[in-house]
């Protein structure tokens, strides 16, 4: 029969409970307290019935002021003498003292200046979000032969789960079927979608474009690098800039302060309004956002671009640095070594064939002539089972991976090993190593030393039964951008790059040439790292150190700024790293860089603002230059100012 | 237990200490932090005594619209 009344009547029910929403309740009462003031106004003004646009006026206060006087109340029954509370103070006592249109203003501005504080501030929360959100909330997992939904919480490490073309990764993991692009921008920064096969790593939170791949679950839930960045990323926001605590700690008492002084000025002047007035400017609003908010949009700007700073304090070093030191392997060099010459010995011509070793066979396709091939695989059978970088690379060469039936005898690490397989003495190592073992390095060792050196390549010398026969070179390409990242370093205002390695000179000078870069610190061991780090230090540096964030944790850790590079997937260097850097791309250390001091100019610029308007409305209210619905305006204005221009630094490009 | 809560509406630091002291009154809650800049309220409670519902409603008595979040 009323169709109307029975939608309006649910309608009613809606708005009715939607009331005792704070956000809903407090957007109804700044709207209708703008609009009464609006009314009083135009009564007032135009139609000069001053009495009606009084009654309007005192309505419009009471509107606002209701909601800021029922928080004021909640506030102290908690012991805590809240914001509220001042503003409530000021309006009750201009009501009584006939100023209703100060009232009303003070009143509406307040709530008006929270509501579009709140909004624009969550502009600068939204990164995270954006992070929260790239977790799927379902999931293909194959349980028993049958693929089911779950939640990607539920799904047990070891597990195989399924993605479709279109889907999110849901956990990290190796894929263990399938082929497939994938969109990793939102973890690494690239845009670049990276191709993925058999044995290929993903992470939760990146997109499967076009092919359906299983994957094997390595890392689910909170373990994954994923949630690890967003727990960083939020700790590095809420870490506390020393800018911040510094300002806290005037803010603490700038309230307190302007209590008192409203309370001595009454006495002495007893001009209420004065009194009131001063209590409506004593909210340091613009004073204590300044630094948060520039770090939020700092922090939150540069996450992503898959920089991961740790806190504002380090985005304050980042942007004093004055000195850098490259661990080379694996940042200026892409860290992944491999044998590039072989050389037989002339004097060895005859004696290789002498050794007649026995040895595995393989039946891999080699670029190496059958001498080269026998000297790797003596090499190989020395370096059998190391986890040595050069080893490793040896014996990715030769084609092996383990020997049976070796005595070890002497293992340097970093120096070289000797070993006795099937009754034959096999040295392998460096120049130092082979003549501790009283082993004669022949003339023409050398002449091909010096050449390769030369072309950045690091020597090993192979010996069996006392004689060398032959030398193994092995090579680490230069990064690709490597030089145009370093130029980028110097064209910001980094003078000092230092490149630090346990290679020898002559391998390091030749390397640190193609890189156009002047200092040089090599042959050095783990330990002389961090005293390089403390002597730049001594000479009145800043210093970042960029590694991989595990073999040099200890020069990262006494560096001002530790920096590790591509750390997807790697956790230790996610937590240790002032900043770490998703993806093995050297142009985002001048990117960080730049981000940082960016942030840190928004954050010195905030802090004058702030301090500008506090101490402008202190004077001006003191002079009687400003009252209190101006002084409430100019208040609001300036935290919504500092809040912009922070917002500034989301759109950084 | 932990419960984390986010909120959209924190806009001026002076609400850190509010929401702490609200939270911190109520019986069986052991800890309240509010990270404002990233509007996190992490709150240690005994669930028997107040459960997480409990603990968004007396965020919104003071005047705040929270949430539970999974992290």
């Amino acid at each position: 029969m009323y169709p109307n009344g029975v939608t309006f009547g649910i309608r009613f029910k809606d708005f009715f409970t939607k009331i005792f929403e704070p956000k809903f309740r407090k957007l109804l009462l700044m709207v209708s307290s703008g609009l009464l003031i609006l009314l009083a106004l135009v009564i007032g003004k135009l139609f000069h019935v001053l009495w009606l646009g009084d009654l309007f006026m005192i309505l419009a206060a009471l509107t606002a002021g209701s909601d800021i006087a029922i928080r004021a109340f909640r506030s102290l029954k908690n012991k805590h003498i809240s914001i509220e509370l001042l503003v409530t103070i000021a309006a009750s006592g201009a009501l009584i003292i006939g100023e209703y249109w100060e009232a009303a203003a003070v009143t509406f501005l307040f709530i008006l200046g929270a509501y579009l504080e709140s909004r624009t501030l969550n502009q600068t929360r939204k990164v995270l979000q954006g992070l929260l959100d790239l977790a799927p909330t379902t999931v293909l997992v194959l349980r028993n032969g049958e693929s089911i939904e779950v939640n990607p919480m539920e799904v047990e490490k070891g597990e195989t789960v399924i993605f479709k073309p279109g889907s999110k990764i849901a956990v990290d993991g190796i894929v263990i079927n399938g082929y497939s692009t994938i969109d990793e921008s939102a973890i690494t920064g690239e845009s670049l979608p990276v191709e993925k096969e058999t044995g290929s790593q993903v992470f939760a939170g990146t997109i499967n474009l076009d092919g359906m791949i299983k994957v094997e679950a390595l890392r689910v839930g909170v373990d994954t690098t994923l949630a690890k960045i967003i727990h960083r990323v939020e700790e590095a926001q809420d870490e506390k800039a020393p800018t911040q605590r510094f300002i806290e700690k005037f803010a603490q008492w700038y309230t307190p302060f302007i209590i008192g002084l409203s309370i001595v000025a009454y006495l002495i002047t007893t001009d209420i309004e004065l009194a009131l007035t001063l209590l409506v400017i004593g909210c340091p609003g613009a004073l204590v956002i300044s630094t948060p908010v520039s770090i939020v949009a700092g922090i939150g700007s540069a996450a992503k671009k898959g920089i991961l700073i740790k806190g504002g304090e380090y985005l304050e070093n980042a942007g004093k640095i004055s000195a850098i030191a490259f661990d080379k392997t694996g940042t200026l060099t892409e860290g992944k070594p491999f044998v590039s010459d072989v050389v037989i010995l002339n004097s060895a011509q005859r004696e290789i064939h002498n050794f007649n070793i026995k040895l595995p066979t393989q039946n891999h396709e080699f670029e190496w002539n059958d001498d080269q091939l026998r000297v790797l695989k003596i090499a190989a059978v020395a370096e059998s089972g190391s986890e040595h970088p050069l080893a490793k690379a040896v014996l990715q060469a030769a084609g092996i991976e383990v020997f049976e039936g070796i005595e070890r005898f002497d293992t340097i690490t970093s120096r070289g090993v000797r070993v006795i397989y099937e009754g034959r003495e096999i040295v392998v190592g460096n120049n130092q190593f082979i003549s501790d073992q009283k082993i004669v390095i022949p003339d023409e060792v050398n002449e091909h030393q010096l050449q390769l050196k030369s072309e950045g390549k690091t020597t090993i010398l192979v010996s069996i039964q006392n004689y060398v026969i032959g030398l193994i070179a092995i090579s680490d390409r230069p990064r690709k951008n490597a030089m145009d990242a370093l130029k980028k370093l110097q064209e910001i205002g980094i003078k000092t790059i230092v490149m630090l390695t346990g290679d020898d000179h002559l391998t390091a000078n030749s390397i640190a040439k193609t890189l156009g870069l002047s200092e040089v610190k090599s042959q050095l061991l783990p330990e002389d790292k961090l005293d390089i780090i403390r002597n730049l230090q001594n000479d009145g540096h800043i210093v970042a150190m960029v590694g991989d964030g595990i073999n040099d944790a200890p020069a990262l850790a006494a560096a001002n700024l530790g920096i590790a590079m591509g750390v997807a997937g790697t956790d230790v260097a996610i937590e240790t790293a002032d900043i770490a850097l998703m993806a093995d791309d050297l142009m985002k250390i001048p990117e960080a860089i730049r981000v940082s001091k960016l942030t840190l100019r928004n954050i010195r610029q905030n802090v004058f603002i702030a301090l500008l308007t506090v101490t402008a409305l202190l004077v001006g209210v003191i002079l009687g230059k400003i009252h209190m619905a101006g002084g409430m305006f100019i208040h609001e204005a300036s935290v919504l100012l500092v809040i912009l221009n922070g917002m500034r630094l989301l759109r950084i490009a | 237990m932990k419960t984390v809560l986010r909120s959209q509406d924190l806009s001026c630091p002076s609400c850190i200490a509010k929401i702490e002291k609200a939270l911190l009154s109520e019986e069986g809650v052991s800890e309240a932090k509010v990270f404002f800049n990233s509007g996190r309220i992490e709150v240690v409670h005994d669930s028997q005594k107040v459960d997480t519902k409990k603990l968004v409603e007396v965020v919104r008595s003071i005047g705040y619209e929270a949430k539970v979040s999974a992290f």
